[in-house]
């Protein structure tokens, strides 16, 4: 058993290395100072070896703290008005239950898994159980101190507090023992990545009971909820024995692992994206187009692609729409509420450009166009002469814009007609400014994602993404919207500088690709 | 004309992989380019290709004894893993293509004709590529490489995972295809090079070498290659 620990550790320990090593070799500058025989140098690998023993420390307990900062006491505060021990473990219950079935560690396909019991032929029932017992050790020793510190200070009685990592670590093994035991009887096994429909609804019913209820001011009194978890101790010690004497393990790993064996042919989460790109393409063959050359495969591909092209754009526009709706509602309601109201819209415009980066398509749509077409076309000569390429550029902008305008255009409009009905603005040049700003946002967002599309290519033959610059850039774009989200600024200064940059981007980036995406837009080898 | 490559090379990181390749092909003639695991042979088609950028020599074609610059579309390039786009029909992907290079292509047949050519069915014309079998996705390659009529057409063994009947038909393919270009076709498989190639190639050590077989019968010239084959044991 000891054995078995220190083998999968190690194998382990040995991956994680040297994605280390392979990821320091993907940084622009080190590059050039790493050799390409790095995994071979001991120096390297003992300062990669210690990051990873690091990791496996810090992992056990950072992952629980992150939990309960967030998840559990974090947005417990929100309900102020309450209690503040009952909502902690209202809050707690539901999602210990939650995580009974979506992080089970037992029925997770890794790809640690696939090398130590497929390809390594090791026992699969010796591996699982003592794998599976360490990852239950951790969730203990994890969650014990969070337990007793954030459960203190709210009042918990200690006895439950050193109770808890037990409970969490019973209900899962009553989750998995029941799992295991529909095994015997159905054959089917359960993979906590693919859930089906009936635990997705549970998962949704399960999160508006845990945030939900408090909400609306009703929340479990904090004895029941103690109850109810401490009663998960004796199902998780009854469990034990079928989990120990279970006898498929074998078969429930390999069905598990040769699930995603075909992703795993190369084990690389591009994979798995170039899968979902693929399922993307509408399987309706009576889509048509009556259009000739370059238009003809925009069209067709649009139209193939509506579900993550337009129908999300709809989607979003309409949630927009709703939104926009509500606080109109609430305009009514709360009479009182115009005046905050309009004195945040005023200064809020900066926030937007966050809002429109979540909501652009921009990345979607040029890692579809990558996935189920350009990769394919790229090796084709026709597809790459220099007036080809630029010609499909100018039809994809097009394209491109049209998608993200449509949820800009019912935002920049809803904007105004909130600020509108809050109590309006005393120069009426705000309005247009502000619409103009909105969707000059998203028609700069669509020409940078093509763009540097275009210009970098970042994917390779094999559709994995290679491209540090690109990688940079699209950190550099989040972080750049992140941080405008804090600045404030009055609509007509922030509007016109807007409107003012994405028109002088929309040009740049144009004459940019114009001169280099004859010669960058390639696959890359 | 000919297709020339001269002293053209390509490393990475410190490894080089092609040292010195010059050659001169010719046109109406399928070269078989054979080397062993990791010599360079897919390297070298993506220089040519211009999807590597080469460390250094050129390559150019040769007309009528003046130098031209090879366009993009003077080359064709067939994968081993066949690539298109699998959200069009088979049909579509056809009529796109020949809308495309209209002005280019000389004589232009019905898309169902260029069908009947590679023996897809009529019930697999309007079925999206990417329920194509492997066999199938590779003929429609072939087919758009055919009706391009590039001026050098690289195939990076492109009949090893078919089976035999269509294989034998691509064969037949790329025999009729040969007038008028250069065919340069990467293998693994002697027998297949032997049968379908009119020179012999080698690549080793970085560099390519012609397989002189004018005074050998076929076992005698098999050895041969073989032993040259061998000498380029990895270093």
């Amino acid at each position: 058993m000891n054995k078995t620990l220190r083998i999968s550790f190690s194998l382990r320990n040995t991956y994680r290395v040297n994605g280390i090593l392979y990821s320091l070799r993907q940084l622009p500058l080190v590059r050039r100072l790493i050799p390409s025989s790095l995994y071979r140098v001991r120096g390297l690998k003992i300062f990669a070896n210690a990051l990873s023993v690091l990791w496996e420390i810090l992992s056990v307990f950072l992952g629980k703290f992150l939990y309960f900062i967030t998840m559990v006491a974090g947005i417990g505060i929100l309900y102020e008005k309450l209690p503040e021990g009952q909502v902690y473990l209202h809050i707690l219950l539901f999602l210990t239950v939650i995580g009974a079935f979506m992080n089970t560690s037992l029925f997770n396909p890794t790809r640690d898994k696939y090398y130590a019991v497929i390809l390594l032929r090791m026992d699969a029932r010796e591996y699982t159980l003592v794998n599976y017992g360490y990852s239950i050790l951790k969730v203990i020793v994890g969650f014990l101190p969070f337990s007793l510190w954030f459960g203190l200070q709210r009042g918990v009685p200690l006895w439950f507090c050193l109770a808890l990592p037990f409970s969490v670590a019973g209900i899962k093994l009553a989750f998995s023992a029941w799992k295991l035991r529909k095994y015997e009887r159905l054959g089917v096994a359960y993979n906590e990545n693919v859930l089906g429909k009936y635990l997705w609804l549970a998962t949704g019913l399960l999160l508006a009971a845990a945030y939900g209820l408090p909400a609306a001011g009703a929340v479990l009194p904090g004895e029941i909820s103690m109850a109810v978890m401490t009663a998960f101790i004796p199902a998780g010690i009854l469990s034990l024995r079928k989990i120990l004497t279970f006898s498929f393990y074998r078969e429930v790993s390999q069905e598990l692992l040769s699930q995603m064996m075909r992703q795993l042919d190369s084990v690389k989460p591009e994979q798995l994206s170039r899968q979902q790109s693929r399922k993307a393409i509408a399987a309706d063959v009576s889509i048509t187009s009556e259009k000739k050359g370059f238009e003809y495969l925009n069209e067709l591909f649009i139209r193939r692609h509506r579900k993550i092209l337009w129908k999300s754009s709809e989607r979003t526009a309409a949630v927009a729409l709703l939104l926009i709706l509500g606080v109109l509602l609430a305009f009514y309601l709360r009479p009182e509420l115009k005046n905050p109201a309009n004195e945040l819209l005023s200064v809020s415009l900066p926030y937007f450009t966050f809002i429109m980066y979540c909501v652009n398509r921009g990345t979607g749509f040029t890692q579809a166009l990558f996935m189920n077409c350009d990769h394919s076309l790229l090796t084709y000569s026709f597809f790459k002469r220099p007036e080809m390429i630029l010609k499909l550029f100018r039809i994809r902008l097009r394209e491109i814009i049209k998608i993200n305008l449509l949820p800009a255009l019912v935002i920049g409009a809803g904007l105004d007609v909130l600020l509108f009905a809050s109590g309006g603005v005393e120069n009426p040049f705000d309005y247009p400014v502000l619409f103009a700003a909105v969707c000059g946002m998203s028609v700069f967002f669509s020409i940078h994602y093509l763009t540097i599309y275009y210009l970098l290519q970042p994917y390779t033959a094999g559709t994995e993404m290679k491209s540090a610059a690109y990688r940079l850039i699209l950190t550099g774009t989040y972080l750049l919207c992140f941080f405008l989200m804090q600045l404030e600024m009055d609509i007509r200064l922030f509007g016109a500088l807007c409107i003012l940059f994405c028109a002088l981007y929309s040009v740049l980036a144009c004459v940019l690709v114009y001169r280099f995406a004859p010669r960058t837009f390639r696959l890359r080898m | 004309m000919n297709f020339v490559i001269e002293h053209l090379s390509k490393h990475f990181d410190r490894k080089e992989v092609l040292k010195d390749i010059s050659f001169s092909f010719e046109s109406g003639k399928i070269y078989g380019l054979l080397g062993r695991n990791g010599a360079g042979k897919t390297t070298l088609f993506n220089c040519v290709n211009r999807d590597l950028k080469c460390d250094g020599g050129a390559f150019w074609l040769e007309e009528d004894g003046k130098r031209r610059e090879v366009k993009a579309g003077d080359i064709g390039y067939v994968l081993s893993t066949p690539t298109v786009p699998e959200f069009l029909t088979g049909r579509e992907f056809l009529k796109f293509f020949l809308e495309i290079n209209e002005k280019s292509i000389v004589n232009p047949k019905s898309v169902d004709e260029y069908f009947e050519d590679i023996s897809i069915e009529p019930e697999d014309r309007d079925k999206l590529l990417k329920d194509y079998s492997h066999g199938m996705k590779n003929k429609m390659q072939m087919l758009v490489n055919m009706i391009a009529r590039p001026a050098v057409l690289l195939l990076d063994e492109p009949l090893t995972s078919l089976d035999v009947v269509v294989a034998e038909e691509m064969k037949q393919l790329l025999r009729s295809l040969k007038q008028d270009r250069v065919t340069i076709f990467s293998t693994h498989i002697m027998d297949l090079a032997l049968d379908l190639c009119d020179e012999i190639v080698l690549l080793s050590h970085g560099e390519l070498e012609r397989v002189d077989k004018s005074d050998l019968d076929s076992q005698g010239f098999r050895e041969r290659i073989l032993a040259a084959l061998r000498e380029d044991g990895h270093e």
